[in-house]
């Protein structure tokens, strides 16, 4: 039984995962043509009409669906995915062309694995935590190897694709990792050393009064920081220099079609439900409805009621990263890498020896 | 866990075989991503998450996409890779045998003595780790600090570009 529990965690997290990405792509979608005052997709499955009266109220929703795009972002799109060509460049191996792919999706929903999504409720005398990988000492650190893991995808593919733009982009985008890392790393530092410990769901419990944003000044910083490189991290404006068009045709994306392109962008899309996860959780209040209303842990309707307000505050920072997708133009490349390295590194230092000193004194 | 065990050993030994007999360099470094994600996933077996997690952000994270990284600028093209000498594998063979045999005897003397019953449960967390680096060993700690920061900046300086070079 504790085993079903336990698939059933591993399946949620997952579902979570692809839940999430595929929203943020019709976000997107959408989404960005509001921004730019187009009408953006509506016409997939928006006319769909039938004869037979029980299929009536199916045929209202998917018109429904239709008629705001869902259908064609990602119906439609994935379906013309599938069936499109699978070009492999000449020379290189399809074996690594094949795996580039895998290796940037499954670290980022690797990382979903460790994220407590409710408080803990008893069920027909089991004791459950929705959080699958539960166990785990260090919840944080796990985030922070995963993303470095996920610069392998990334780096195989542009070396896969035998051709210059694709080894820039992938040069671009692996040195843009490795600087947002380190200011990332130093903000979750701050976050550790504040909360006092490394779990995850200690720390979202931690904030039934305050949330963390509010517990120092310190925190309200190493927010800022963690979600300025965790944009970063997803590799999109202000932050797509590994992919912009203008420059490189598609970065090292160049030699990808189909479902292997796909796959890429569901990452990109995970990532960026992943920052927001990890946002909420740390610095949010995580499923606390609102400062000094906290959720109790116990019962099954709290911890259902959790997940919606986790979910909610997730959808606000996916959105929010979405616009700032579509408002901001691109940085110039010594631009990105001294945002990191001559700021948000310093920054984070000091932020993390104040946040030291600030405990001390308390 | 026994059956989880043998995979990652397994797993550990073929891809260690897979980095110094592959021919192109490229392939061998992701096979030490391999083996150091697995020897990751034996740590994490015995209890030791922070070994665990360390080995992934440090070895996997970033010293193997540095050699990754090093590799691609180096040799941007897909190429053939010319046959190894012959005499090269028979000098490392005889030299890990020597090895093996200077080995042999203080691992059959420490051995016996590592089980799992007698394997300190929390030496691998991170309230262990963090208190042993700033009590017992803080000054070996900040000594290995300095060292790194030394290296930094030796770094940088060989980076410099110089007045009168150019770039």
């Amino acid at each position: 039984m504790n085993f079903i529990i336990l698939v059933l965690e591993v399946l949620l997290a997952f579902g979570l995962a692809l839940g999430l990405a595929s929203f943020c792509t019709w976000v997107e979608r959408k989404g960005s043509a509001l921004i730019q005052n187009r009408i953006g997709a509506n016409r997939a499955g928006a006319f769909a009409e039938t004869n037979v009266l029980l299929l009536k109220p199916f045929y209202f929703g998917w018109r429904l669906l239709g008629r705001l795009g869902v259908i064609n972002t990602l119906l439609c799109d994935g379906l013309k995915a599938l069936f499109k060509e699978d070009f492999v460049p000449q020379g290189a191996s399809s074996f690594l062309h094949a795996l580039a792919p895998f290796l940037a999706v499954v670290p980022v929903f690797m990382a979903f694995a460790v994220l407590p999504l409710a408080p803990e409720f008893n069920l027909f005398g089991y004791h459950i935590r929705p959080q699958a990988a539960s166990f785990y000492d260090g919840g944080v650190l796990f985030l922070l190897a995963m993303g470095a893991l996920s610069v392998y995808g990334v780096l195989l593919a542009g070396w896969v694709g035998n051709n210059k733009f694709s080894l820039l982009g992938a040069l671009r985008a692996a040195a843009q990792m490795f600087s947002y890392e380190l200011p990332m790393g130093v903000a979750l530092g701050t976050v550790i050393l504040v909360y006092g410990t490394t779990d995850l769901y200690q720390m979202v419990e931690s904030q039934s009064g305050l949330w963390g944003i509010m517990k120092s000044p310190m925190m309200f910083v190493a927010g800022l920081i963690f979600f300025v490189s965790g944009m970063a991290q997803t590799k999109r404006v202000p932050f797509d220099l590994p992919e912009s068009e203008a420059e490189i045709v598609a970065g090292y994306l160049t030699e990808y079609s189909g479902m292997k392109f796909l796959l890429f962008w569901l990452a990109e899309f995970a990532e960026i439900a992943l920052v927001s996860l990890v946002m909420v959780l740390v610095f949010f209040g995580g499923w606390h409805p609102f400062p000094f209303v906290s959720l109790p842990s116990g019962s099954w309707q709290a911890a259902l009621a959790g997940h919606f307000i986790l979910l909610s505050k997730v959808v606000f920072f996916c959105v929010l990263q979405i616009t700032i997708r579509w408002t901001l133009p691109r940085f110039r490349y010594d631009q990105l890498m001294n945002l990191s390295w001559k700021g948000l590194l310093e920054v984070g230092f000091v932020n993390l020896i104040s946040a030291a000193a600030w405990k001390l004194a308390a | 866990m026994t059956a989880l065990f043998w995979l990652l050993a397994f797993i550990v030994l073929s891809s260690g075989v897979a980095v110094v007999s592959l021919r192109s360099p490229l392939n061998s470094a992701l096979a030490l991503a391999l083996n150091l994600l697995a020897v990751a996933g034996l740590f994490a077996m015995l209890q030791a998450h922070f070994l665990a997690l360390a080995q992934v952000i440090v070895y996997a994270g970033a010293i193997v996409v540095l050699v990754l990284i090093a590799l691609l600028l180096l040799s941007s093209k897909i190429e053939q890779h010319k046959r190894r000498e012959d005499y090269l594998a028979v000098a490392a063979i005889v030299l890990g045998s020597l090895f093996l045999v200077v080995l042999f005897p203080l691992l059959q003397g420490a051995l016996p003595q590592i089980s799992a019953n007698n394997v300190q449960v929390t030496a691998g967390t991170v309230a262990e780790i963090g208190r042993l680096l700033f009590t017992d060993y803080v000054f070996l700690f900040q000594l290995a600090g300095l060292l790194i920061l030394t290296a930094l900046c030796g770094a940088v300086m060989l980076a410099r570009s110089r007045p009168g070079q150019g770039g």
